[in-house]
């Protein structure tokens, strides 16, 4: 019996399973066995679009704009830059490219299931990594606008016994940030390969021509883009309101 | 320290697992993603609308100096026009009163010409009326002596017959 078995139907020839990431490479390195997993690759392939993506922008622009592609470039980046001096003050000009970058990176990601890849925010350990960097950079907000003074003052305030709330505050944030994300993608998955299984046992298979991408539609276009703009925009909340002074 | 979730024998990992390969992946992941956005596109695209910024800023500057500067040019312009034109009203009214002066001066030499020739024609006319008087004053006087010589056929002083005729064309002339 695999793991991450959902048994829909008794019948084990229709059984559907929704599985974990494949690990794909191991290697050894500094005494310890790695693990690449599936999550892993397809965000390199993830890594290389938007790297040409990137590059192909941002080449050759010009003060009098003259081609669509930079018109294209100069949107995306000040859509980027206006939300971040919107929800976060021109004081975090330095996340206006973490931001930027992260949202491009979580949509492609949640996009990937149209190409075939398994999506990498379908596993919790990917979005796990983006709330932990959202962790880090509240805890370093906290200090630096406060001091470490103002860091353990923020924890006992409104009153001294909203200490133990205000620590599972912090640690709550990114977790459901991350299962958040998680969970969306991965229900996506779940809904559509369910659909798609019980489909295939309609008219011989032929009703899952066609009816599937209209769900492919919603999960994985417009759900991906609104859980991506919610993660960051979390993000860019989380971190701005750390602020202490 | 990685929780550790997975039968050893399998070659998948769980749906709902946790990672550390994966997270420690995931960041080094983001982070390239990370410099690559900002060195190939953020920094390139700011670079390009900060630089058209301050050339659109500087443009609008010059554009507003060339602006004072055309409104002082303009200003200029129609403060000498309104002195031009002053000057041309001024020229025209003295060309007027200069016309006017000289029409009255042209009027008053014809009128004194005019007035001078009345005179002159007016002595000619006395002067050649009386000479005309004159003339016929001798030829009825020569006639009258004539006639008298003949009458009386007998000469008379001339000088005294003269002046009795003289008198009597005198009388004669007056009716």
């Amino acid at each position: 019996m695999p793991n991450g078995y959902i048994g829909l139907l008794a019948e084990e020839a229709r059984s559907f399973t929704v599985d974990g990431p494949l690990k794909s490479i191991t290697f050894d390195f500094l005494g310890k066995e790695w693990i690449v997993s599936e999550s892993v690759v397809v965000q390199w392939v993830v890594m290389l679009v938007l790297a040409i993506f990137f590059f192909v922008l941002g080449r050759n622009l010009k003060v009098v704009p003259t081609t669509r592609r930079q018109m294209i470039a100069e949107y995306i980046v000040g859509t980027f830059t206006g939300q971040v001096d919107d929800s976060m003050g021109p004081r975090y000009k330095a996340y206006r490219p973490y931001i930027g970058a992260l949202f491009c990176f979580i949509f492609l990601s949640c996009i990937m299931g149209i190409f075939g890849l398994r999506n990498p925010t379908s596993d919790v350990s990917v979005t796990g990594a983006w709330a932990i960097i959202t962790f880090v950079l509240v805890f370093y907000t906290k200090i630096k606008t406060g001091g470490v003074k103002g860091f353990l003052k923020s924890y006992v305030e409104p009153a001294p016994f909203m200490l133990p709330f205000n620590i599972i505050g912090d640690f709550a944030n990114p977790v459901a940030q991350a299962l958040r994300l998680f969970g969306n993608n991965v229900s996506g998955m779940v809904i559509g390969g369910l659909v798609y299984f019980a489909l295939g046992g309609i008219a011989g298979g032929l009703a899952s021509i066609g009816i599937p991408a209209v769900l492919s539609l919603y999960f994985d276009l417009f759900s991906a883009f609104i859980q991506s703009y919610i993660f960051v925009t979390l993000t860019m909340a989380y971190v701005s309101m750390a602020e202490t002074d | 320290m990685w929780i550790k979730l997975l039968a050893e024998e399998s070659n998948m990992l769980q749906l709902v697992n946790i990672n550390f390969d994966t997270i420690i992946f995931t960041l080094i992941n983001t982070l390239i993603i990370f410099l690559l956005y900002k060195f190939l596109l953020h920094n390139k695209v700011m670079a390009i609308l900060d630089e058209r910024k301050e050339k659109v800023s500087s443009e609008i500057k010059a554009a507003e100096a060339a602006q004072a500067e055309a409104e002082a040019v303009k200003k200029e312009y129609s403060e000498r026009l309104e002195q031009s034109k002053e000057e041309a009203a001024q020229i025209v009214s003295a060309a007027v009163k200069r016309a006017g002066e000289r029409e009255a001066e042209i009027i008053a030499q014809a009128q004194q010409e005019a007035a001078e020739l009345k005179v002159k024609a007016a002595e000619s006319i006395e002067l050649e009326k009386k000479k005309a008087i004159n003339e016929i004053k001798d030829q009825i006087a020569d006639i009258v002596i004539m006639a008298s010589e003949k009458v009386c056929e007998k000469e008379i002083s001339a000088k005294d017959n003269e002046a009795l005729i003289n008198k009597f064309i005198a009388e004669v002339g007056n009716e």
